[in-house]
């Protein structure tokens, strides 16, 4: 929970003055005769929200499983802050500071919001013998855990209260704060509000929206274009296997977006204004 | 997240009704039998019942680990036979020292542990499947190895673990003081360490485990490696209990552990239960056991008893289950 607290403090919305935080240049992926990513970039700019949209088989997961390290590129590179990065496993995206969010509802259900919080990276006890025994810290563990829910406004009285306990949006809610406690760079959310109903969806939006407040970029894959209209600061649409567009949510129509995404209308044949620069 | 739940905050949650259940059902048995036999309540009976299930005993921490996992191993009493062969032949026949002997036992064990492991880890076999082919094998090589025959102890070999101490006057074995410290262990390991919170939480949801960055084939394999050693303790039990390696051992342990780990709360579909509780299943099943014999009763009454209560832990199981 530490890093994300040291982060320092941006102002929410895009900022165009400061470098990328992560961008993707001409990314290619073939299987066979399939190209999964054909040439793809990607740019993501310092506390914005991009929401990642794309019609099925577009290729919008493959272009994530790259960002995210679950799959290798066979060309094109990655920058991290302005620096190349090569991800071979999931593991390494997360040692380097992103984190990712599944709509599956990642979580242990018997176990307890602040273990949830920690999995696999439970805090031990001080000394030699705490380290070497990986002795868990419960006290610390759980008042690091109200603390940081505090911090996103997360309504839940005690954190030692197994996650089964919690509705799906609550339940979506401590997977999406645990990736916010440890993303030092980027969150990735696939999805995140797919398995739930119109409150529980609202109410893992405001808490996206407190995860970009805080100043960390967030990634959004979304098919709901209500809610990518209602949070994002711009949306990159994906089509065969690249992006298409690069459009803002607050010029374009959502009927408009959908044309784009499906090949209706050519993002050549655009007005300058509904792009997002 | 506006909704606060309604659930109050407690630092001291009371138990659920699976973690009490056992504990209940075991007081209600020892009273039952109180009442019905004035001799029963001695702490000479908990001495005897202690010593007879230490062997299950320890089979049953392992099974708990492994059923907390999701997994089932039923080779649990054929790997505790061979293991029990193997330090059987080497001390006694082989004249190899015993700690050496022992030590060997426990590698036997370690490794088929460790087999059952990988096929379930790497090939993504059914945990019921590999351990049930498992407990074929290696029934089938206790018997070429023993060529069906026992080994008989020496009377003054390998008997440390049968040795008493005295509390309040009445003897127990160090072995069942060795049955009751490895559940402490085990339970002091599973609540208080990471890697036994992983455990749980592998039961749980094990891709939500593995997403959180943690080498779920590692932690299962190093599971079944280290029920193999435990069953390698069982074997050291089983030598001291029978006097001797018999090639007929370890074809009932896998069911007779299964049932004190479910009548003791935990849930075989994993990620729930209390390695105590395993305990408390332990001793549940050795109090009906001598409480029968001391009302002369057939021990078919055991079973029937038994019976009852693993439907009954298993109904709970669920009951709770769907509520939540």
């Amino acid at each position: 929970m530490t890093a994300a607290a040291h982060l320092p403090v941006t102002p929410p919305g895009p900022q165009t003055a400061r470098p990328l935080v992560m961008e993707a240049r001409g990314l290619v992926k073939r299987y066979g005769h399939v190209t999964a990513i054909g040439g793809a970039d990607f740019e993501l700019r310092p506390g914005e929200i991009m929401a990642v949209i794309g019609d099925n088989g577009a290729g919008k997961s493959s272009l994530i499983k790259a960002l995210s390290g679950a799959l290798i590129p066979d060309e094109g590179e990655i920058l991290l802050d302005g620096q190349p990065v090569h991800f071979r496993t999931p593991s390494d995206a997360r040692r380097a500071g992103i984190e990712t969010v599944y709509q599956d509802l990642a979580v242990a259900p018997a176990m307890t919001i602040a273990e949830n919080l920690f999995l696999g990276r439970e805090l031990y006890r001080g000394g030699a013998l705490g380290r070497a025994l990986k002795l868990i810290d419960r006290r610390r563990m759980l008042t690091e855990a109200t603390e940081h829910m505090k911090g996103l406004q997360f309504a839940i009285k005690s954190m030692s209260q197994p996650v089964e306990t919690l509705s799906g949006g609550q339940r979506q809610g401590v997977a999406v704060a645990r990736a916010a406690a440890f993303a030092q760079h980027v969150v990735i959310m696939d999805e995140p509000t797919a398995a739930l109903g119109v409150r529980e969806g609202n109410m893992v939006l405001d808490l996206i929206r407190k995860v970009r407040d805080r100043g960390l970029p967030v990634i959004l894959i979304s098919h709901n274009m209500p809610h990518v209209f209602e949070i994002a600061d711009r949306i990159h649409v994906h089509r065969m296997g690249k992006r298409a567009a690069l459009l803002n949510p607050q010029k374009i129509s959502m009927a408009d977006t959908v044309s784009v995404m499906t090949g209706a209308i050519r993002p050549e044949d655009l007005s300058a204004d509904v792009l997002a620069h | 997240m506006t909704q606060p739940t309604t659930t109050p905050a407690r630092r001291f949650q009371l138990p659920n009704l699976s973690t009490l259940g056992p504990l209940i059902a075991l007081l209600i048995a020892c009273l039952f039998f109180t009442f019905q036999s004035d001799r029963f309540l001695t702490l000479g009976t908990f001495s005897l019942i202690l010593q007879q299930a230490s062997f299950v005993g320890v089979i049953a921490i392992a099974q708990t680990l492994i059923v907390l996992t999701a997994g089932i191993d039923l080779s649990c009493g054929m790997i505790m036979a061979l293991s029990s062969m193997v330090i059987g032949k080497l001390a006694v026949e082989q004249g190899v020292p015993v700690p050496l002997a022992i030590l060997a036992g426990f590698a036997v064990g370690a490794f088929v542990g460790w087999a059952n492991g990988l096929l379930i880890t790497k090939w993504k076999l059914p945990p019921f499947i590999v351990t049930l082919g498992m407990y074929s094998i290696v029934f089938a090589a206790v018997k070429i190895y023993s060529k069906a025959t026992s080994v008989p102890m020496p009377a003054d070999g390998l008997t440390f673990l049968a040795q008493r101490f005295t509390i309040f006057g009445t003897p127990f074995t160090y072995g069942s003081l060795l049955m009751v410290a490895l559940f402490v262990l085990t339970w002091i390991f599973l609540n208080y360490t990471a890697p036994g919170r992983h455990i749980y939480a592998l039961g749980n949801n094990q891709e939500a485990v593995r997403l959180s960055g943690i080498n779920t084939s590692r932690l299962l394999l190093s599971v079944y490696t280290f029920a193999g050693v435990l069953y390698g303790v069982a074997a050291l039990l089983l030598l001291e209990r029978i006097g001797g390696a018999s090639p007929e051992a370890g074809t009932t342990e896998n069911l007779e552990s299964i049932t004190a780990v479910v009548i003791g709360g935990t849930s075989l579909f994993g990620g729930r239960g209390n390695v105590l509780g395993t305990l408390v299943g332990v001793l549940i099943v050795g109090v009906f056991r001598s409480g029968l014999t001391f009302m002369g009763l057939d021990s078919v009454y055991q079973n029937l008893i038994t019976g009852i209560l693993i439907i009954l832990a298993v109904a709970t199981d669920q009951f709770s289950r769907r509520k939540a």
